[in-house]
């Protein structure tokens, strides 16, 4: 393949934003637009995913400038399932923005456009000052989605993800700085290993993975997570969910390979943080009364397990981590959507004021409790086997300590997640409480009718990523043989900095 | 040293700031921040060169670093993108910043 | 590949099931209990080979190589004992189930009992632990849904009988791994013989504690055995097959499996022996106390368990017989007694002790069925549960150990016996037998389909007694399996001379027919509290402190106020300059000398700014004092030699201060006061992160050689790109996807402006008169001091834009470039908007948004257009005569630089006007806008009370609203 084409992935996207902004495109036209970029880039990166997946690294610089001065754009396994991950995400979740009308709020399109484009360039570019400014190219758009859809809280909501995320990009610059003023460089693979070497470059680097760190909710980094996300719209706390935090983590992920070359004299402080993540995050999702709430802080604890891998650093552990990446990158998704469903369809997603749903919509209570198993790793969801390889990465390297955090953050995780299912699915429904309690609130004197059903629009996007999740179960092993790939590379990333020099 | 100072004091300055009540005074604090990384982009290309990186008028091996201060540069525009839109969220809706000081 | 048809016709009975119950009802049962039925024949079948000639029968394919873990299905004398039950078991329980529902759809019930005998089946025969856990879960989540089908008064037990047993799950998970980790490998036989649970007893110690917690969760060990009970609210069907032959025969197959491992340590035999005798009792205890047949037919379950969790625990050859024979004895017992609870509740409305009796004069067949049933429970014989029970205990007097240990087993076994046989009595006395205690003039004997099936477990219950000797295959095939031995011996034999335990069976009688005497079969113990607490309130009390927990943590970051989430990441940004401060790393020598004559006084400058505009309480002076640290930066940027990059910055903070002027005036004049104790800690932090600042720039810069990077700019820029403004030619050349990446942002910030302020809408000016930018300010009252700006402006915009261009074409070349010239283009429509006579004029009518669009659609153009050289960005640039202008150079990066500049234009100008103008602009050509909607009260919990008496309303009212009156912009 000619590796120039790589930066279509970035072009396309921005070119048909541009266009949703120049023209006026009637309706229909304009959902297509909004849709086919992501798609084009879903089939580009199963072929990607194809050409990679014997351990090929593809890459690019940008222009034809000499490796080292040209930004490079890579794909490498990692990369590319990041990239197919991360289109799958995008199309579903605008499919869910457009059945709920999201999409008619102003250049939902370009702004949606914008960010896969960003998320696309973060996840290729080998160069971290270019990093830097596509992170931005993700964040941009996602201030103005997060602001101007949602419910009451979201101004507020707003100001809290701006200002976090500015101070972060901030961080992330002046490490760059410090990375650059000690290295003389920002070309990842020109930087390969130099922060185990040198203490300074160590600093720099250490400057800007925490700063990721912050992007990606680590505790004890985590609280605007739940602030921000729960006050806006269902499709775009989906699409964040997918795209940004996993972004920083990924990152997170490529520079501790390649920069630190996974200096093991660094690990205890992941192991540490990652196992209070995952601890706390739970903690907090079992505590909330909304179901959406309970899925942010849910995110938050995942997140901890997801970089447990990268703090293992050794191949189970990392090729672990890959996996629940992405595994997590859908079921998080596919949980928000359909409990998001719930939200659009009944107006709330207030466990006490939900109940019943089970019996009238029996498929949408499978798609939940699909994802639901799924987040607290049962079987034969693709849960399980992310839990079952992690906590086998944790034991393997001696990490008695997170590994028994794992296994019991899982039971309060289906604890919390029971707490959805037996408030929305099960129990009582709200109006036939109403008619036992005397009457007396029987619905404000509104008559008694039927309860919403939940149109299949809005049912079917998070029933694909639930079929999604029980494909990467039963079928683990593509997905698994794809990670360790990816692992492999992290590894030892000297096929990834040739490629990148070359 | 002196360059190192500069940063420590707008650093300072825009932490204060930042954590006051109010979007304006965070906002402020943040242009500020700006400034600093900044300038520690330009201290990452060392200081003692001090000539443009203009080829005309410079000779190569006395002209300072040009990659920080394309880095600079982008950094600015993003920088500017990002307070604009800050000060829209200040414009609107409510806020600490609409009441009076009392 | 028999095994696998096995599964695969479970399966297939799964997905059948749809149609069927579509088709046929609650008789669906019918057709999957004949597909049961079949498989328990298959089973059969198997048997020469399987117990004959003690072949296993085996089936591989990968699944997960690259984990090792593989699709790995064996049969052995314990697969074919559990098989059999699971499938003939099920067989018969689909069949009663077929009249026990009313009429009508039982989709998922039949689905959930299909799939629960697929799961069963499954972890019995599987040969690798990752699929057998898969199994064993698959198992608790098909439970939970059928404990829940039964609806809201089933919802709260299935959801703590799922949690419990997903414990187990994990711990069995955690086992799982631990074995494959150590042993090397997932395949369960090979991991039984390895030889490192006799080499590391501590690591099989702990293995063996995982593995006995999944299986006592399961098997609802004592302290666990509260779930089942609990669980009694499932149908009678599902509870039947639960403890018949399905969930909770996981558990002990699970102990049995595993014997051959752990069969030899001290703390597998003491604590089985030890937890099950425990449960043996207490769950006979409990099991008298009851007046509801199949909450006391659910403690009978946990008692008998308990009996087989110690008699496993025993770990001999004659024990693990007993095991086997009392595991099949007990399936055939408690799943008649089931059905006949569920008969009974049918047939007679009711199951409660208190409202039943002598029903066999009204059901005679169900009374002879309870009865066989109950005399096998109690082991009287010659029925089947009085030889296993017999075995139970002669296998309990051989547990290892002290000398006393075997008694004292023996013992306890006995006097759970004697309670089991009270219990028993007070089932089928009270029920059957006795007089009614309420009328039963409607009570008729259920039909033939109804009663049969456990008719059917019974007689064979009866019929197996006499020749139990035809179990003797299975039992040592199934006993030589779990101690792992060639073979095993089993004398099964209803008589077989005067031993111990036929003395013992015989004083558990005795005691057990004095016991109901004086107990009055149970009435007197009924009731009763033996435990100050149950087990479910401790469940309750576990959960409900979790999640009290959780709010708590939650509270820790339930805030809207943006400096309670900043402060985490500066403090840890200071953490970390702590860290390296103490560790102290060396760092190389300053490189060549980093400090000029005039630095000092731009020092003395920022100090001096920034303390202002931390200092004023009015914020048009500190956005003024802000500016001035700007203004210094540029300077710096001056005399640091970045002559392009100090005007931008120029320009930048001109603009800033203009759109922050606009903004200012709809916000009061002063800022909040800082209340002291705030200062102080603020200002702390705020030290400590500008020395960690200082200290940082100091010592990770200026300390190298210019690096090759920049070397290489310099060198080669000119031949590469044609230009000579090596800063110009990174931004559009060497680095321009940097470049791209930047204007977008720029572009999107202009869209997200109008997005927001479509949907929520502009803050109106401020009400009061103290207003942030005051009276005499251009951007506050135009009218008062435009006339000089607007005769200026005459002059000037021309002579802006001409300088804009200018900068613009020679950017490649000399200072300049797209985004300084797109700023001072900006600025000059800045310019004119302040001198503006009002804000109609003011407007620029151009449609902002598409200026940003056709920028960016330009500047990826003009990188397309470098395809033509083979790639993205790539400039395409050569020399060219032009007449008037000579020779001059072109590069498509130019074209690059003309999006640039539309962008950088498009986002001032949109800035300029969404904030500009009085009420809020709804965006051009967005394609249809929100509603502005009200923005939340504000709920900050950081908030000293009393804040919101601050302004009325109206600062939420609607943006569209105008304020004429408050001599805004008119």
């Amino acid at each position: 393949m000619n590796t120039a084409l790589l930066s279509l992935l970035i072009a396309m996207p921005l070119a048909v934003a541009g266009i949703l902004v120049l023209l006026r495109v009637p309706r229909p036209l304009d959902r297509v637009l909004l849709l086919a970029p992501g798609t084009v880039t879903l089939a580009v990166s199963t072929w990607l995913l194809w050409l990679v997946r014997d351990g090929a690294v593809l890459a690019h610089n940008v222009a034809l400038w000499p490796g080292g001065i040209a930004i490079p754009l890579v794909v490498d396994a990692f990369s590319a399932l990041m990239l197919w991950a991360t289109s799958l995400l995008v199309v579903v979740c605008a499919a869910f923005a457009i059945a709920v009308g999201d999409d008619r709020a102003s250049y939902f399109g370009p702004l949606v456009l914008v960010l896969s484009a960003g998320v696309a360039g973060a996840l290729m570019t080998a160069d971290v000052f270019n990093m830097f400014v596509f992170i931005e190219v993700m964040l941009l758009p996602a201030y103005g989605l997060l602001a101007m859809l949602g419910g009451r809280g979201r101004i507020r909501a707003g100001r809290v993800y701006v200002t976090l995320n500015l101070l972060t990009s901030t961080i992330f610059l002046s490490g760059v700085a410090l990375v650059y003023g000690s290295a003389g460089t920002v070309n990842l693979a020109a930087l390969a290993g130099a922060a185990s070497e040198s203490p300074a470059v160590a600093v720099g680097a250490g400057v800007v993975i925490l700063a990721l760190c912050v992007k990606a909710a680590v505790v004890p980094v985590h609280g605007w997570l739940t602030r921000a996300y729960t006050g806006t719209s269902v499709a775009v706390t989906a699409l964040f969910s997918g795209l940004h935090t996993k972004v920083a983590i990924y990152a997170i992920y490529r520079l501790y390979a390649v920069v630190f070359d996974g200096d093991a004299r660094f690990l205890w402080i992941g192991v540490l943080a990652f196992s209070l993540t995952m601890a706390i995050g739970v903690l907090g999702a079992v505590g909330e009364d909304t179901t959406r709430s309970i899925l942010v802080f849910h995110m938050i604890s995942q997140i901890g397990y997801i970089l447990l891998g990268v703090a293992l650093f050794t191949q189970l552990g990392l090729m672990a981590g890959i996996f629940y990446l992405i595994h997590h990158m859908f079921v998080k998704a596919s949980l928000f959507l359909s409990t998001g469903a719930i939200e659009h369809t009944h107006g709330t997603g207030a466990l006490d004021r939900l109940g019943g749903i089970a019996r009238r919509e029996p498929l949408l209570a499978l798609v939940f409790m699909a994802g639901a198993l799924s987040l607290a790793g049962l079987p034969p969801f693709s849960g399980f086997v992310a839990k079952l390889t992690l906590v086998a990465g944790a034991l393997e390297a001696g990490q008695w300590a997170a590994a028994a955090t794992a296994v019991v953050v899982s039971v309060v995780t289906l604890l919390s997640m029971l707490k959805i299912w037996g408030g929305a699915f099960w129990g009582t429904p709200p109006e036939e409480r109403a008619d036992q309690d005397t009457g007396e609130h029987a619905g404000g004197g509104v008559a008694v009718q039927d309860p919403p059903r939940v149109r299949p629009a809005l049912l079917m996007p998070g029933l694909v990523l639930a079929v999604t999740t029980l494909a990467l179960g039963l079928g683990a092993q593509v997905l698994l043989d794809l990670s360790a790939q990816a692992a492999a590379h992290l590894l030892d990333p000297s096929t990834y900095v040739e490629a990148v020099l070359r | 040293m002196t360059l190192a100072i500069t940063i420590g004091v707008l650093v300072a300055g825009a932490v204060f700031l930042m954590l006051q009540r109010g979007m304006v005074r965070i906002i402020l604090g943040f242009v500020l921040l700006g400034h600093a990384a900044n300038l520690l982009l330009m201290a990452a290309g060392g200081t003692y060169l001090r000539a443009q990186p203009l080829l005309g008028y410079t000779a190569a091996d006395e002209a300072s670093d040009p990659l920080p201060q394309a880095f600079v540069l982008t950094a600015i525009v993003i920088a500017f993108s990002i307070t604009i839109y800050m000060l829209t969220l200040a414009a609107t809706g409510r806020d600490d910043d609409t009441e009076d000081a009392s | 590949m028999v095994l696998l048809i096995l599964l695969l016709f479970l399966a297939a009975a799964v997905v059948v099931t749809f149609p069927l119950d579509r088709l046929l009802g609650r008789d669906a049962g019918w057709p999957l209990a004949l597909v049961l039925l079949a498989l328990a024949g298959v089973v059969l079948a198997l048997a020469p080979q399987v117990l004959g000639e003690g072949r296993t029968i085996e089936f591989v394919r990968p699944w997960m190589p690259t984990i090792g873990v593989e699709l790995r299905l064996r049969m052995d004398g314990i697969g074919w004992l559990f098989t059999l039950l699971v499938t003939g078991v099920g067989a018969l329980i689909l069949a009663y189930s077929t009249r026990y529902f009313p009429r009508g759809p039982r989709l998922g019930f039949y689905a959930l009992m299909t799939l629960f005998a697929f799961a069963m089946t499954g972890l019995v025969l599987a040969d690798d632990v990752v699929l057998l856990f898969v199994f064993w879960e698959l198992t608790t989540i098909a439970s939970f849904y059928l404990i829940g089908l039964s609806g809201p008064a089933g919802s709260r037990p299935a959801i703590r009988t799922f949690l419990l047993t997903v414990v187990g799950g994990l711990a069995l998970m955690t086992a799982v791994v631990l074995m494959a980790l150590k042993v090397g490998t997932t395949r369960l036989s090979v991991i039984l013989a390895d030889p490192v649970w006799g080499e590391d007893p501590t690591f099989a110690s702990v293995v063996a504690l995982l593995v006995i917690l999944a299986a006592f969760t399961k098997s609802a060990q004592f302290p666990f055995h509260y779930w089942l009970p609990d669980a009694m609210a499932a149908s009678t069907p599902v509870s039947a097959y639960l403890h018949a032959a399905a969930m909770v025969k996981a558990g002990i197959f699970l102990l049995m499996r595993f014997t051959p491992a752990f069969g030899a340590l001290p703390v597998w035999n003491l604590t089985l022996l030890t937890f099950g005798l425990v449960t043996a009792v207490i769950g006979a205890v409990f099991a008298l106390q009851q007046h509801d047949l199949k909450e006391l037919a659910a403690y009978s379950t946990v008692s008998q368990l308990g009996l087989l969790v110690a008699v496993i625990g025993v770990g001999t050859e004659a024990a693990l017989v007993a095991a086997a024979v009392h595991t099949f004895a007990h399936a055939l017992f408690k799943a008649a007694l089931f059905m006949v609870v569920g008969v009974v509740d049918h047939q007679a409305g009711t199951r409660d002790l208190r409202e039943l009796g002598g029903l066999r004069r009204r059901m005679p067949v169900t009374a002879t069925v309870a009865t066989l049933a109950g005399l096998s429970m109690a082991g009287i014989p010659p029925l089947l549960g009085f030889v296993s029970k017999e075995n139970v205990f002669k296998g309990l007097l051989e547990a290892p150990g002290p000398g006393w240990i075997a008694p004292l087993a023996g013992t306890v076994a006995v006097l759970a016996s004697v309670f089991t046989f009270a219990y028993t009595y007070r089932f089928v006395h009270g029920a059957f037998w006795g007089s009614p205690r309420a009328p039963q003039d409607d009570v008729v004997e259920a039909v033939p389909g109804f009663v049969g099936p456990a008719a059917l477990a019974a007689g064979l219950g009866l019929a197996l007694g006499p020749a139990v000797s035809t179990l003797n295959p299975m039992a040592e095939r199934a006993a030589a399996d779990a101690v792992g031995a060639e073979d095993a011996k089993a004398e099964l034999t209803l008589w077989h001379g005067l031993s111990v335990d036929l003395f013992m069976s015989l004083a558990a009688i005795a005691l057990g027919a004095l016991l109901v005497w004086w107990t009055a079969s149970g009435e007197r113990l009924a009731g009763r509290r033996l435990f100050p607490v149950r087990g479910v309130t401790i469940f309750e009390a576990l959960r409900s402190g979790i999640i009290r927990l959780g709010r708590r943590t939650g509270d820790l970051t339930r805030s809207d106020a943006p400096p309670r989430h900043l402060v985490v990441p500066i403090l840890l940004v200071a953490a970390l300059a702590a860290a390296v401060l103490v560790i102290g790393p060396d760092v190389p020598g300053l490189y060549g000398d980093p400090s000029g004559p005039l630095d000092w006084l731009l020092v003395t400058l920022a100090v001096t700014s920034v303390c202002g505009a931390v200092v004023t309480g009015s914020r048009t002076a500190g956005l003024v004092m802000v500016g001035v640290a700007g203004f210094t930066t540029a300077l710096w940027l001056f005399l640091l030699g970045a002559f392009d990059v100090a005007l931008t910055q120029l320009v930048v903070e001109i603009l800033t201060v203009v759109i922050a002027a606009l903004v200012l005036r709809r916000l009061p004049r002063r800022f909040h006061r800082i209340p002291r104790p705030r200062a102080v800690v603020t200002g702390a932090i705020a030290i400590v992160a500008g020395a960690s600042a200082a200290l940082g720039a100091y010592f990770l810069t200026g300390r190298r050689e210019p690096s090759e990077v920049s070397r290489y700019f310099l060198d080669n820029s000119e031949e590469d790109t044609g230009g000579t403004n090596v800063v110009n030619t990174i931004l559009v050349d060497y680095r321009a996807l940097d470049t791209l990446g930047e204007l977008v942002v720029l572009g999107v910030a202009g869209l997200i402006i109008i997005a927001v302020l479509n949907s929520s809408g502009l803050l109106p000016a401020h009400s009061d008169r103290t207003l942030a930018v005051g009276p005499s300010s251009a951007a506050y009252d135009a009218d008062d001091n435009t006339l000089v700006m607007r005769a200026a402006t005459y002059v000037l915009l021309p002579l802006i834009v001409f300088w804009s261009l200018l900068l613009f074409v020679r950017g490649h070349t000399d200072v300049g470039g797209g985004f300084i010239a797109g700023l001072v283009g900006g600025a000059g429509f800045a310019l004119m908007y302040l001198a503006a006579p009002s804000a109609s004029v003011a407007r620029i009518s151009l449609a902002y948004p598409r200026i940003i669009g056709s920028g960016v659609i330009i500047a990826v153009a003009s990188g397309l257009l470098g395809y033509l050289d083979g790639a993205f960005l790539r400039p395409l640039h050569g020399y060219v005569t032009l007449p008037l202008l000579g020779e001059q150079h072109l590069t498509t990066a130019l074209l690059f630089d003309v999006g640039v500049y539309l962008a950088v234009v498009g986002v001032v100008l949109t800035a300029l006007n969404q904030l500009g103008v009085e009420g809020s602009l709804p965006g051009e050509s967005t394609g249809g806008t929100m509603a502005p909607t009200e923005d939340q009260p504000p709920t900050n919990d950081d908030d000293p009370p009393g804040r919101r008496e601050g302004p009325p309303d109206e600062a939420e009212a609607p943006a569209d609203r105008i304020h004429v009156d408050d001599g805004g912009v008119r």
